[in-house]
C-alpha cells in the first residue's frame, strides 16, 4: 500500500495542474443558458481530449493512452481542486462498448466517443421498468438484416443532445425476462426516434422521454450476442455507480469550495457549527474519494467493478445531498426568496442522485445480497 | 384533559378540507388554472376569514385551534390563497392594535392585506429599514409592518403598488414580493394604537403556530400521496408498498409528521388559553419540530415516487418548496432553539 504518487504520476499531476490553470475558461460556471452550458461541456470535452486527458486508461488503438486508471483519478482530483468544468462521462457507456463490442464496432464507435465528436445517452429505463429494469418492454424484432424497434424509453438523460444511444430492447419475448434482452448502438437521428425533454424539479431539462417507432437498426449495430443485453446493462450500471467514471469527485470538490466561499462571504467562518459542518462535508468527500481509490486499485489489479460499487453510490448520494443541505443551511431564506436561485436548482439536482443508476433502496438490497443475508 | 378536536372543530376541519380540495393543485400546471378567487370567496362565506376578528366582548371569534385547523387543511391542499398572510397574520395584528374595522374589512374577502418580513423572512419587519419581503401577498393591496416608538411598536401600512417587484421564490403556491430598496417614512401609514410587548409576543405565538400547522398539512398530505402511490406502483411484479425498505421510508416520514402535529395542536390551543410566555414556548417548540423534519419528510416523499417524483410536472416538489419556505418564515429551528434555550437555561 502506498497512497503517494509514483514519480511519473507526480510529474503528470504537476503538468496537468499547470495546463488546467492556463486552460480553464474564465467564468464558465456563470453560464445560465442551458444550450450554452451544453456547448461549453462539449467544447471542454474536446479541449481535454486534444490535450490527451480523455480516456487515458483506454488502449491506444481505440483513441486512449494505455495508462493506468489512476491517471483518471488524478484528473478528477485536480479538476475539482482547480474548479474546472465537469469532466465528460465517457466511462460507463464506453466501457460497456469496449467490453462487448466486436473489433469493428470498437474501431467505429470508441474514437469519436472519446474525442467528444459523438455524444451518447443510455436508453434503459421505461415508464414501467425502473428499478425492475428487466421487465422492459421495448421490442426489437429481427427483419432480414435489420432489427425494427418499437417502444417507449423514459429517463434517457441527454437524449435531446445525444448523437448515439446505447439501447436495451427485448428480442425474445419467450424466454425468462433477463434472458430475452439485447443491446444496440443506435443513432438518435434515425427516422422514428422522437425525443421529448423531461424537466426535473430544478427547472432544468436534465433528462428525456424517447419514443421508438419502427426504428430500423442494422444487425451489425447489435452490441454483444442476442440475449446478452442484461449482462451489458449490469456492466454499464456498475461503472456508472463508480464515481471516478463520471467525474463526481471533481464536482464534489468544486462545490465544496463554493460552499466554503459562501460561508466566508456571509461572515460565518467564526461560527463553530458552520466550521464543523464544513469539515464534516470535507470528510464525506475524502471518505468517498478514498473508497473510490480502493475500487480503482482493484480495477488496476484487473478486477472488474462488482457490487461494491453500491457502497460508492450510497456514499456519493449522501455526500452530494448533505452538501446541498449544508449550502441551504448557510443560505437560509436567500435560497427560498430567489436571491440564491441557482442553489435551489442545485439542491433539486442533488435529489435524483439517490434515484438514478439504481435507487438507494436498490443499492441496499444489493449490499444485503452481497452480505448473503437470508431472502 | 382532552388533546383532541371537539365535534365542532372536527366539522370545521371537514369544511376547510372541502374548500381546500376544490382549490388545491394535483400537479404544478394546475396552479395556473385553479380558481383562487372562488376559493377565497368560499373561505369568506364560511366565515373562515373572520376567525381572528374580535366579537363584542373583544375575544377572537375563532380560537387558535380553529385557525390552525384551517391552516393545516389549506397546507394539505397546497392551496394558493393568502390565508396565513391576510386572514391570520395581518388580521390578528390589526385586531391587537384595536383597528377592528380594518380587521373586519379583511374578513369579508374583498380586500387583502399581508405582512412585511425582514430580509431573512425571520421576523415581522421593523421600518424604516433594509430591504423587506411581502410574503403571501397574492391579491394584497398593502402590507403591515411595525415602527418602533416610545410607547411600544406601532403597526403601519405600506402600499404594495410601488416599490415592490415579484420575487421568484421557491414556493410556487404563494406570491412573494421584494422591496426594491429600503422603505422610507413617507410611505408608512400608522394603523390603530401602539402594541404592548405582550401583544406582539401573542401575535408571534399565533403566527408561529399557524405556519407550523401549514407545514403539518403539507407533510401529512405529501406522506399520504406517497403511501397511496406505493399501493399502485408495481415493480418486480408486486406493489412497491410491499417492500420493507419502502414501508420504513413511509413509516419514518409519517412518525415525524405526526410528531409535528402533536406539538402544533398544543401550541394552537395555547395561543388563547395560556399566559403569553407559555404560549410562545409551545409555539417555538412546534415550529422547531416542524422545521427540523420538513425537509426530510418531503424529500422522502420524492424518493418514494422514484424518478417521477423528481420531475417538475409532478406535485411532489410543490410540497417540498412550500415546506422549505415555511420553515424560514418567522425563523427555522436555528432561530427557535436558542430562544428556547434562553428560557430553559437562563430563565429569560
Ligand atoms: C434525473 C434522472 C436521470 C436518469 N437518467 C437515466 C438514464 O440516462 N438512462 C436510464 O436508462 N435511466 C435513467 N434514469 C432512470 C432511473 O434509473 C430510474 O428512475 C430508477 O431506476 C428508479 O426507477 P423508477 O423511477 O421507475 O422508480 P420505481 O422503481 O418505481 O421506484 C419507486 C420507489 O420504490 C423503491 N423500490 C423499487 N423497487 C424496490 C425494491 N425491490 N426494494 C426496495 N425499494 C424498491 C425505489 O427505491 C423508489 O423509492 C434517470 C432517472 C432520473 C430521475
Amino acid at each position: 500500500m502506498d497512497y503517494r504518487d509514483t514519480p511519473e504520476e507526480a510529474e503528470f499531476r504537476a503538468t496537468l495542474r499547470e495546463w488546467l490553470s492556463a486552460t480553464i475558461p474564465a467564468g464558465w460556471d456563470k453560464i445560465e443558458d442551458e444550450l450554452e452550458a451544453v456547448r461549453l461541456r462539449k467544447d471542454w470535452h474536446r479541449t481535454l481530449y486534444r490535450a490527451g486527458y480523455v480516456g487515458m486508461s483506454w488502449p491506444v488503438e481505440y483513441g486512449g493512452r494505455g495508462l493506468s486508471p489512476v491517471y483518471d483519478a488524478i484528473l478528477n482530483e485536480e479538476s475539482g481542486n482547480l474548479g474546472a468544468p465537469p469532466l465528460p462521462s465517457v466511462g460507463y457507456i464506453g466501457r460497456a462498448i469496449f467490453m462487448y463490442a466486436s473489433e469493428e464496432q470498437k474501431r467505429r464507435f470508441l474514437p469519436p466517443l472519446l474525442s467528444g465528436e459523438a455524444s451518447w445517452c443510455q436508453g434503459f429505463s421505461e415508464p414501467e421498468a425502473g428499478s425492475d429494469l428487466a421487465s422492459l418492454r421495448t421490442a426489437a424484432r429481427l427483419d432480414g438484416d435489420h432489427y425494427v424497434v418499437n417502444g417507449q424509453k423514459m429517463w434517457t438523460s441527454g437524449g435531446q443532445y445525444a448523437d448515439w444511444c446505447l439501447l436495451l430492447a427485448r428480442t425474445d419475448p419467450d424466454v425468462p425476462k433477463h434472458k430475452g434482452i439485447s443491446a444496440f448502438l443506435v443513432s438518435m437521428t434515425e427516422p422514428g426516434v422522437t425525443v421529448r425533454p423531461i424537466v426535473i424539479a430544478s427547472g432544468e431539462a436534465e433528462t428525456a422521454e424517447v419514443f421508438w417507432d419502427d426504428v430500423r437498426i442494422p444487425v451489425e449495430q447489435r452490441l454483444g450476442a442476442p440475449g446478452e443485453g442484461w449482462r451489458i446493462a449490469m456492466t454499464t450500471v456498475a461503472y456508472e455507480r463508480g464515481p471516478a467514471d463520471i467525474g463526481f469527485i471533481a464536482n464534489y470538490r468544486r462545490t465544496l469550495r463554493k460552499v466554503e466561499g459562501l460561508a466566508a462571504e456571509r461572515g460565518l467562518l467564526e461560527k463553530e457549527e458552520v466550521r464543523k459542518a464544513l469539515a464534516r462535508a470535507y470528510v464525506r468527500g475524502e471518505v468517498l474519494r478514498l473508497n473510490c481509490m480502493e475500487q480503482l486499485s482493484m480495477r488496476v489489479s484487473g478486477r472488474a467493478p462488482g457490487p461494491e460499487g453500491s457502497i460508492a453510490k450510497l456514499l456519493w448520494a449522501d455526500a452530494e445531498q448533505s452538501l446541498q443541505h449544508l449550502a441551504m443551511d448557510i443560505l437560509g431564506a436567500d435560497e427560498m426568496t430567489g436571491v440564491a436561485a441557482g442553489w435551489l436548482s442545485s439542491y433539486f439536482t442533488s435529489r435524483p442522485v439517490s434515484v438514478y443508476g439504481g435507487s438507494a433502496q436498490i443499492q441496499k438490497n444489493i449490499i444485503a445480497r452481497m452480505l448473503d443475508m437470508p431472502r | 384533559m382532552l388533546a383532541l378536536l371537539s365535534d365542532e372543530q372536527q366539522m370545521l376541519k371537514e369544511v376547510a378540507a372541502q374548500i381546500a380540495g376544490s382549490a388545491g393543485p394535483s400537479n404544478p400546471s394546475d396552479l395556473n388554472t385553479v380558481d383562487r378567487a372562488a376559493a377565497w370567496r368560499s373561505l369568506a362565506q364560511a366565515g373562515l376569514l373572520a376567525l381572528r376578528t374580535r366579537d363584542d366582548d373583544g375575544r377572537p371569534v375563532g380560537s387558535g385551534v380553529e385557525v390552525a385547523v384551517v391552516a393545516e387543511a389549506l397546507g394539505a391542499g397546497l392551496v394558493p390563497v393568502p390565508y396565513l398572510g391576510s386572514a391570520v397574520l395581518a388580521t390578528e395584528l390589526l385586531a391587537l392594535a384595536g383597528a377592528h374595522d380594518e380587521a373586519e374589512a379583511l374578513s369579508e374577502g374583498d380586500a387583502r392585506t399581508t405582512v412585511l418580513l425582514d430580509r431573512h423572512l425571520s421576523a415581522l419587519a421593523v421600518l424604516p429599514g433594509e430591504q423587506v419581503y411581502a410574503w403571501d401577498a397574492d391579491g394584497a393591496a398593502d402590507a403591515l409592518a411595525l415602527t418602533a416608538g416610545p410607547d411600544g411598536h406601532q403597526v403601519v401600512r405600506v402600499s404594495l403598488d410601488t416599490g415592490f417587484v415579484p420575487a421568484t421564490g421557491a414556493d410556487l403556491t404563494r406570491t412573494l414580493l421584494r422591496s426594491d430598496g429600503p422603505i422610507d417614512e413617507a410611505r408608512l401609514t400608522p394603523v390603530g394604537r401602539p402594541l404592548s410587548a405582550e401583544a406582539l409576543l401573542r401575535w408571534e405565538a399565533l403566527a408561529l403556530t399557524v405556519i407550523s400547522a401549514d407545514i403539518v398539512g403539507v407533510m401529512r398530505a405529501a406522506v399520504a400521496r406517497a403511501v397511496a402511490y406505493t399501493k399502485e406502483r408495481v415493480q418486480y411484479g408486486v406493489l412497491i408498498g410491499s417492500f420493507q425498505a419502502v414501508q420504513h421510508l413511509c413509516a419514518e416520514a409519517y412518525v415525524q409528521a405526526e410528531a409535528s402535529a402533536s406539538a402544533t395542536n398544543y401550541a394552537a390551543w395555547a395561543v388563547d388559553e395560556l399566559d403569553v410566555a407559555e404560549a410562545l414556548m409551545a409555539a417555538r417548540t412546534a415550529k422547531t419540530q416542524a422545521a427540523l423534519v420538513a425537509r426530510e419528510v418531503t424529500e422522502t416523499v420524492m424518493q418514494v415516487f422514484g424518478g417521477i417524483g423528481q420531475t417538475y410536472e409532478h406535485i411532489a416538489h410543490v410540497h417540498t418548496r412550500r415546506a422549505l419556505t415555511d420553515r424560514q418564515v418567522l425563523g427555522d429551528e436555528g432561530v427557535q432553539l436558542p430562544r428556547i434555550a434562553d428560557v430553559r437555561l437562563t430563565g429569560e
